[in-house]
């Protein structure tokens, strides 16, 4: 009876009683979807990397490291000698090591160096393994394989010819030794999907008439001439180390950070990620924070819109009054219609919360590569819904009490 | 007269370029920021403090006086029960195998990486002999290098650090997702804790303080 009154009248003040539901679910869905992308970015940032146990680089901070060597952001302050190198994997704790060479770019895209073994190492998302779609491997010295990413956007094909630039943003670009694209990777939703893979060989080849970073004018060794040099390369960007046992990792660590020939850094991938991911944390909390200052914001824009319908509705108030229903009963209905309100915005930015991922979902992957879980609702959401009922319950209150008055003075007449 | 400037030059050019090839490495130092270390495998954990000092006694010279060696040995005694230091969850069902307790202080270096030599004997028995030699090799090297040129950074280097290693093996190391540090109360000294922690499942940092004194670990071994 209480319960058909109320949406009953509820139904009666459609426009008003929608517009707040409106704003309402708009703010709820605000607050869900930056708690979503927070989730969703944190994953992805995760699975950015698994199953490599220690990064290692020129002495760098780690997280600088880590950004470099696999979110391809920055530079490398320094290089690493290849004889370093070999010293660090010839330790008996290494199971095995990818080298990476960094530093040259394709049309916006970072270039790097490594070999084979690269493909079957590198891990992501707990362990998978990247695919290849197109093509194969690099063969020859000047193939070269694409991310994913590349060959869409840049519209690249098996066999499509490119040149490498040097440096990132440069105009010298190694023109005199052109590429051929001999393989294109599935999408991996990792950086390596904008990422122009070439062979460390090849990294050296294109540098072979280069010196300080200008071409020596006039000096070009013709190709089959480079083809027959031995291209072992003198230094390297990073590399990523496996060892045997979990348990040796951080002798190891200390071991390489403590070399005395050279300075290097070795780092723990999933701590560096966690360490950054701390510094992100702040950024993310801001988010956060503004999210529920606007649904507090629309919780008293409800109050508002509750008060100002009491005068309206005063005559509707006298209605039941006369019909028997005490200024309790008039209180319980005002809660009630409160938590109508609530429960429906909270379905409705459910919908539009689930409507609009969907949408957006693919163009997030696409320009952040960021991969979103449109799945259902975390545990957390239900609290944040529970608490939601209620404080509108508590809100819903005051205009409740202030019916309350009203209807205790007024009794069956209005007195206006 | 002319000559001697020359050669004086000439001396002090040749000794700035045998300064410059040598290495010159110091490894950061950082009051109130501890460092731990944690590997997970198989049934066995191991964990690895390395404690700046003053976070521990309070000074980071080397223990002279009576009364400093008294709280040296005091404090080394608190690491040798792990509890004042650190608890599992007791559903991990944890046995300690191995701990070593040390304080490197000033030059005593050596000591440090005695106990690491034994401990990576008790790890990989065999192949770890080889690398350990090497291992050893360069350090003394890095001393002799210390000890010759650097004698007012070796000063500055002489920070005391406490450094403690546990192994343990456990019935249910999947059953550990607490690790508890009652560390922060036993030395109220202590700042933050720098923990890195790896397992099958992959790697992870934490920062611990004496306010949140404890880190999660449910699903990461």
């Amino acid at each position: 009876m209480l319960l058909k009154l109320s949406l009953s009248s509820l139904y009666a003040r459609l426009v008003t009683v929608g517009m707040t539901v409106i704003a309402i679910s708009f703010s709820l869905m605000l607050y869900m979807s930056v708690e979503k992308l927070r989730t969703s970015a944190y994953t992805s940032f995760t699975d950015t990397i698994s199953q490599t146990d220690l990064i290692i680089g020129a002495r760098a901070s780690s997280v600088q490291l880590m950004l470099y060597s696999v979110f391809r952001i920055g530079n490398a302050t320094n290089n690493i000698t290849w004889e370093s190198y070999l010293d660090v994997v010839n330790k008996e704790e290494v199971d095995w090591a990818v080298p990476i060479s960094l530093g040259d770019s394709h049309k916006g895209f970072r270039v790097m160096g490594t070999n084979k073994d690269f493909f079957a190492r590198y891990k992501y998302r707990g362990g998978q393994s990247i695919n290849i779609d197109k093509g194969y491997l690099f063969e020859d010295l000047y193939d070269v394989v694409l991310g994913a990413g590349v060959a869409e956007k840049l519209g690249y094909a098996i066999d499509t010819p490119l040149i490498v630039a040097h440096g990132l943003q440069s105009f010298s670009e190694h023109d005199d030794q052109p590429f051929r694209v001999s393989g294109i990777l599935e999408k991996t939703g990792t950086p390596v999907d904008n990422t122009v893979i070439v062979s460390l060989a090849a990294i050296e080849a294109i540098h072979v008439d280069w010196s300080t970073g200008a071409k020596i004018p006039g000096q070009e060794t013709p190709i089959e001439e480079i083809r027959k040099m031995d291209l072992t390369p003198e230094n390297i960007t990073a590399a990523l180390i496996g060892v045997k046992s979990k348990l040796t990792i951080f002798n190891l660590q200390r071991w390489i950070n403590e070399y005395p020939e050279e300075a290097m850094t070795a780092i723990l991938p999933g701590a560096a990620l966690q360490e950054l991911w701390r510094v992100v944390g702040v950024v993310e909390n801001l988010l956060l924070g503004i999210s529920i200052v606007v649904i507090f914001t629309t919780l008293i824009g409800m109050t508002a819109i509750m008060f100002s319908s009491l005068s309206e509705r005063r005559r509707e108030m006298a209605i039941w009054r006369a019909m028997g229903a005490s200024p309790r009963t008039v209180v319980g209905l005002l809660m009630l219609e409160a938590i109508f309100i609530s429960v429906l915005s909270i379905l409705l930015s459910v919908i539009l919360l689930f409507f609009s991922l969907s949408i957006l979902q693919p163009w997030i992957d696409y320009n952040y590569g960021i991969l979103v879980n449109v799945e259902m609702l975390s545990l957390r959401d239900m609290y944040v819904f529970m608490t939601f009922i209620f404080a509108s319950i508590l809100v819903s209150l005051l205009p409740a009490i202030r019916a309350y008055w009203f209807s205790i003075n007024d009794g069956m007449t209005i007195k206006i | 007269m002319k000559k001697s400037i020359y050669y004086s030059l000439l001396m002090s050019a040749m000794m700035s370029v045998a300064a410059a090839e040598e290495t010159r490495q110091v490894d950061k130092h950082e009051h109130g920021v501890g460092e731990l270390n944690i590997a997970v495998e198989g049934s066995a954990i191991n964990l690895e403090f390395m404690i700046p000092g003053a976070d521990i006694v309070g000074f980071e010279y080397e223990a002279k006086s009576d009364s400093d060696i008294a709280l040296v040995n005091t404090a080394l005694s608190k690491f040798q029960d792990f509890e004042n230091i650190f608890t599992l969850s007791s559903s991990g069902n944890c046995n300690l195998v191995d701990a070593e307790i040390d304080i490197n202080q000033g030059d005593e270096h050596e000591d440090e990486h005695d106990h690491e030599d034994e401990r990576d004997h008790e790890d990989e028995r065999d192949h770890e002999d080889e690398h350990d030699h090497e291992d050893e090799h360069e350090h003394e090297d890095e001393h002799e290098h210390e000890d010759e040129h650097d004698h007012d950074e070796h000063e500055e280097e002489a920070h005391n650090e406490f450094v403690a290693h546990y192994s343990f093996t456990c019935g249910n190391v999947k059953e550990i997702d607490r690790i508890d540090f009652p560390y922060f109360t036993t030395f109220p000294n202590s700042g933050e804790l720098e923990i890195q922690f790896v397992s099958e499942v992959g790697s992870t940092s934490f920062e611990v303080e004496g306010d949140k004194p404890f880190i999660d670990l449910k699903g990461k071994i």
